[in-house]
């Protein structure tokens, strides 16, 4: 079993999670990723067992990697932009 | 990740991996930057980083913000906001801020002085 | 050092061949994470898929004048299209073009994390999950076997009765004919309802063919089912009973434990067609008495080309398989599995159960906004229950619009008349013909499917143009001026064709 994570570990980790979700080049990815990072990190929060919030962690990282792969497979096969989705100016 | 890849491939690739592994250690760091921090004033930055926070946050839009709001309790956002906020900026100003420093940006004012004195800021 | 520039070089075109011109390979190389070099590359691949909205609405619309003035005779308004079209291709500067997907029913984006599952089987991971003589076959067994366990764990089934098939039209075709054909010697009837979906209607029509009886259930007008009227035509012949559990073009759920009871009482097999239900409404095999159910992997954000059919152990149910061949998938259904679609079917079903709260709470809220505010225009009704439904599937009726019309004025949204099988035909929906409702009210009606992946700003969009286009419709409409004007429109004796 690993220890419970550090404040700044998860701090870091959310942060990871957040660059990643906002690299997704689908506009309903991106806003889904960081929905669901938001809302998860948020709720796991209020956990205090150590030995979840270890669990809860090691699951996080897991999730991470698929969010770190997916997010340049998005960027690699790309699509014109939503009605709703501004178009930077070039 | 690629140096990886090409790792394993053909021995061609092992040998185009291993100049480029060598190459990049050693270029100084300088010669590797395009721009400097010289063209990036303190009024310019604290613009844009309000800028970003209203963006970032539509509830603070009408908000006063000046360089001594603190992000926890002047605009009222926590540990998980913060980050996110941080990684706004970051991306404006196109930099990585480590978490050591990000963890002291208390407040508007330390940002801006960071990203001022922060020579791959842009 | 001329070593080194032919290296160089040779780096430098192979990132050519990928759209990478612009990029040092330096930079490639120093970048600590590989996400931040490719957010900085990515500008400089060319966009994969252009979707010209307004040249394919021309194209069509041309297509349908020159098919001739159909529509006009709906009386409707005659065929407002130029005027629609004109009107849905204002110029919408600073925004992008691609239309807002709102056509969950017909089918869902693929969940990056699915994708992310189907893709090893794409690189490494290439055994026949049949080969049980070495470990290349052994590893996808293994990885089919977990999406297996994934599939049944969603509806409380062991995954032993998961069988793999092509999608749910294949599953419902196995069911009606598989049970139909396996007790033709002492039963001869099957009873479903008239709200199916095609594919179960078809295949009890071609019972019929083979000398079998079946009985359409009638709906009522929330679209729901009869219980009485269904125990009244249950006989001593009768081997299946067939009702969906979630319609696709009205999202109406049908009783389904009711129903289930009903059928274990009478001994009857009860199969449910599950393809919109699964995974997004509380299912259980073992609570419900289902003995068969249809599900679909497309549906539910996983890869399209796959689907299952839950087959009870105990009490057995038996059926003829539709395919003879190898024997794989219990006997039922023969023919080597595709690992990549079943892994990702198995993802897909892992996300709907660990992401259910999320979903349901996320799709309910949209659902409810997108509903108050369409009903909250005048002469706009809701098909179907209100309260015994799906919320992710809102199916409206605008009188006195064309729903074509409406459909052509808003290319800017993805959405549907009815369901995607049969959006081919001009015809009405018979679902909504089952409902009672009469053809220019069908002919009126759009299908919004929201999803997981669907956002606040995207509800907020479709419901503005809704609004505003309807609004704009019934202007050019002679009958929204009739009913402005207060006559009563069934008092009008149309000098018809």
């Amino acid at each position: 079993m690993s220890a419970a994570p550090s404040r700044g570990q998860v701090l870091n980790l959310y942060k990871q999670f957040i660059k990643n979700a906002n690299q997704f080049n689908n506009y309903n990815f991106k806003e889904y990723f960081l929905r669901r990072s938001r809302e998860s990190f948020r709720a796991n929060s209020k956990i205090q067992d150590p030995v979840e919030l270890a669990k809860v962690y090691r699951d996080a990282q897991f999730d991470l990697a698929v969010l770190k792969r997916q997010s340049i497979i998005s960027q690699l096969y790309t699509f014109d932009k939503l009605v709703v989705e501004p178009v930077a100016e070039k | 990740m690629f140096r990886q890849l090409l790792r394993t491939a053909t021995p061609l690739a092992h040998r185009q991996a291993a100049i480029a592994t060598k190459r990049t250690s050693i270029v100084p760091q300088s010669l590797m930057r395009y721009y400097s921090a010289s063209g990036l004033t303190k009024d310019d930055v604290t613009t844009r980083i309000v800028d970003v926070i209203k963006a970032y946050d539509k509830s603070l839009a009408a908000k006063p913000i000046s360089l001594e709001s603190t992000y926890n309790k002047d605009l009222g956002l926590d540990s998980l906001d913060t980050v996110e906020l941080i990684v706004a900026i970051e991306e404006e100003f196109e930099i990585e801020i480590p978490d050591k420093v990000a963890d002291e940006l208390k407040n508007v004012g330390e940002t801006v002085d960071y990203i001022v004195s922060n020579p791959d800021a842009n | 050092m001329l070593k080194n520039t032919r290296t160089n070089g040779l780096l430098k075109t192979s990132y050519r061949v990928f759209g990478l011109q612009n990029v040092h390979p330096l930079k490639f190389y120093s970048s600590s994470a590989a996400a931040t070099a490719v957010k900085k590359i990515a500008d400089n691949i060319s966009l994969e898929t252009h979707t010209d909205i307004q040249a394919a609405a021309r194209e069509q619309a041309e297509e349908r004048s020159s098919a001739g003035n159909d529509s006009a005779s709906n009386g409707v308004g005659g065929f407002t299209a130029p005027n629609a079209l004109k009107h849905a291709y204002q110029e919408n500067t600073g925004f992008g073009t691609r239309p807002i997907y709102l056509d969950m029913q017909a089918t869902t984006p693929t969940d990056p994390r699915v994708l992310d599952t189907m893709l090893k089987f794409y690189t490494g991971l290439y055994g026949n999950p049949h080969s049980n003589t070495h470990a290349y076959g052994w590893e996808t067994n293994k990885e089919i076997e977990t999406a297996r366990e994934h599939v049944a764990k969603l509806i409380n089934a062991d995954p032993k009765e998961i069988v793999f098939t092509s999608g749910a039209t294949e599953s419902n075709n196995m069911v009606v004919k598989g049970i139909a054909r396996f007790y033709k010697k002492t039963k001869n009837h099957i009873i479903t309802t008239r709200t199916e979906h095609k594919c179960v209607l078809e295949a009890a029509r071609a019972m019929i063919n083979e000398g079998f009886e079946v009985t359409f259930l009638n709906v009522n007008e929330d679209g729901l089912i009869d219980l009485e009227d269904l125990k009244k035509n249950i006989r001593p012949e009768t081997c299946l009973i067939s009702v969906m559990a979630v319609n696709n073009e009205i999202g109406v759920m049908q009783p389904i434990k009711e129903i289930g009871e009903i059928c274990r009482k009478n001994k009857i097999f009860f199969h449910t067609d599950a393809a919109q239900a699964y995974g997004k409404v509380p299912l259980d095999v073992d609570k419900m008495n289902i003995d068969l159910m249809s599900i679909s992997s497309h549906k539910i954000y996983g890869p399209k080309g796959i689907g299952a059919l839950y087959v009870r152990r105990r009490p057995r149910v038996r059926l003829d398989p539709l395919l003879s061949g190898g024997g794989q998938e219990r006997g039922l259904r023969s023919g080597t599995l595709a690992p990549p679609l079943v892994a990702g079917f198995g993802e897909a079903a892992r996300l709907m159960k660990q992401e259910y709260d999320a979903d349901v709470a996320h799709i309910t809220r949209l659902s409810k906004k997108l509903m108050d505010n369409l009903l909250a225009l005048e002469h706009t009704t809701l098909n179907g229950s209100s309260k015994h439904r799906y919320p992710g599937c809102v199916n409206v009726s605008f009188a006195y619009v064309e729903g074509e019309s409406l459909l052509m004025a808003l290319r800017d949204i993805a959405l549907s008349s009815g369901s995607a099988c049969t959006s081919a035909s001009l015809e009405p929906s018979y679902v909504l013909h089952a409902l009672g409702k009469d053809d220019a009210l069908a002919h009126s009606s759009i299908r919004f499917g929201i999803g997981r992946f669907t956002t606040e700003d995207e509800v907020d969009y479709v419901i503005k143009a809704i609004v505003e286009r309807v609004k704009y419709l019934r202007e050019l409409s002679p009958l929204w001026e009739m009913v402005q004007e207060g006559i009563d429109l069934n008092s009008i004796k149309w000098s018809g064709h």
